[in-house]
């Protein structure tokens, strides 16, 4: 029997893409797999046959182990088919890969609303990068998106509080009834449950260092997330003068450059946007935080050129310095050892006359 | 929670602080047409750090004006209280028309 018919003989109860997202341990999972299973009791009839259907021969049957689970469909918290799991689950992992989210309160915007607001924020990021440039990329990735704002605060404590790698390692049967080691520790399993659990029921208050402690006032009402996939102030700024315009250092795009920006429906959508604030690199910042970050000109790259800058100027300045005490020493030395050698030279000049 | 005798909703608040949540979700109470239904909605966001207590002032069609304090009042209570006043002038305005 191949192990194309084994095959058939997992249950399908989740969707391929969140099988992909587990992080079960690589070497486990592949020893769940039926691949690695022998061939059970060589089957009489050479016709294909499938597992799920009525077996053809009563001695051909498959039985899997009792406790046997699937590599697919690894044990759960919370149950993994349904569409509240499914965002968690995306939720941390935008919040694992992206730097920089700004959060904004939406109040009661209609469908054209954010297709406006949209269609704005995508022009002023156009603009901001120029064409074919990695900017570009960076602008064609950036999205505004309404979040579920009970889940979205879940995903911040997981994302937080739980460290997948510290988790122990369980006993699984594989399909032929060994007892092999799993790991189960992606977001919806137990682990990270109680990881969450214990933090959220526990007495005292959580520590004011910890991100989440910081950002969960904001997890109120309904919540819109605009996420860049890199820190970029130049982007940044971009989506800050449409989204939260502040005129001197952000102002509204002018009416002749993006009249579509005073189209009355995005204007009604805009005003409706509310910039409460953001997480850049795990750290928490409110409007001001978001805009000093918005105005380092010339992104990362600017910064890390003054700072190579100030370390070098420093270093010049020391090495003068150290210079300077050697060549003081040196100086010193010298004039001494000129000295010294004069009035060696004196006595012995004097006593080559006196020879002489 | 009825809109329609409202004529200005002003709010100040630090979203930071656990305090503004009434005022936060009295904002998103408010229907999506409010402002071109002759409501001024204005909103000031304080810096993080302020401790000044969150502000929602409500002004109605009849002159009527209400000062909530969002430190004690949950949303619900304040709807209550809004919705008190709206429900009478609802009344009066039935009346008139009928």
């Amino acid at each position: 029997m191949s192990s194309r018919s084994l095959r058939c003989a997992l249950p399908r109860n989740l969707v391929a893409p969140a099988v992909s997202g587990t992080r079960i341990a690589r070497s486990s999972a592949v020893l769940l797999l039926p691949s690695s299973a022998p061939a059970p009791s060589t089957t009489a009839t050479p016709t294909r046959h499938y597992a799920t259907a009525a077996p053809a021969a009563p001695g051909a049957r498959l039985s899997l182990p009792p406790d046997y689970i699937p590599p697919t469909t690894p044990p759960t918290a919370r149950p993994a088919d349904t569409r509240k799991s499914q965002l968690l689950r995306s939720y941390t992992s935008l919040l694992r890969s992206t730097p920089l989210i700004l959060i904004f309160q939406h109040n009661n915007l209609t469908a054209v609303e954010w297709a406006a607001v949209r269609r704005e924020l995508r022009l002023a990021l156009a603009a901001a990068a120029p064409q074919g440039s990695e900017a570009a990329e960076v602008a064609s990735r950036a999205q505004l998106q309404v979040v579920r704002t009970r889940i979205f605060d879940v995903a911040l404590k997981i994302v937080e509080f739980y460290d997948p790698s510290k988790v122990q390692p369980s006993e699984a049967t594989t399909i032929t009834g060994k007892r092999v080691k799993v790991v189960y520790n992606h977001d919806l399993s137990k682990a990270a449950y109680k990881a969450v659990k214990a933090v959220s029921s526990s007495d005292q208050p959580l520590p004011e260092s910890s991100t989440y402690a910081q950002i969960s006032p904001l997890m109120v009402g309904p919540l819109a997330i605009f996420t860049l996939p890199v820190v970029s102030p130049a982007h940044l700024a971009a989506a800050l003068s449409v989204l939260a315009p502040n005129p001197p250092a952000f102002p509204a795009p002018s009416k002749k450059k993006s009249p579509g920006y005073y189209d009355p429906i995005a204007q009604s959508g805009l005003q409706k946007l509310l910039l409460v604030g953001g997480r850049i690199e795990d750290k928490v910042f409110d409007q001001q935080g978001i805009e000093w970050v918005g105005k380092i000109e010339g992104g990362v790259d600017a910064l890390r050129a003054q700072l190579v800058y100030l370390l070098q100027s420093a270093g010049l300045g020391l090495t003068s310095t150290l210079e300077g005490a050697g060549k003081s020493l040196w100086l010193t030395l010298e004039s001494r050892r000129s000295v010294l050698e004069e009035e060696q030279k004196g006595p012995q000049e004097g006593g080559d006359k006196e020879s002489s | 929670m009825i809109t329609r005798f409202i004529t200005d909703v002003t709010t100040r608040f630090n979203p930071f602080s656990p305090q503004a949540r009434s005022a936060r979700l009295f904002l998103s109470f408010l229907p999506p047409n409010a402002r071109l239904s002759g409501v001024n909605i204005t909103t000031q966001l304080l810096p993080r750090h302020s401790a000044d207590p969150p502000t929602l002032y409500v002004k109605f069609k009849d002159g009527k004006e209400m000062n909530i304090d969002c430190t004690k009042t949950n949303i619900k209570s304040i709807v209550e209280e809004v919705d008190r006043h709206s429900r009478m002038l609802q009344k009066n305005a039935d009346l008139a028309d009928g």
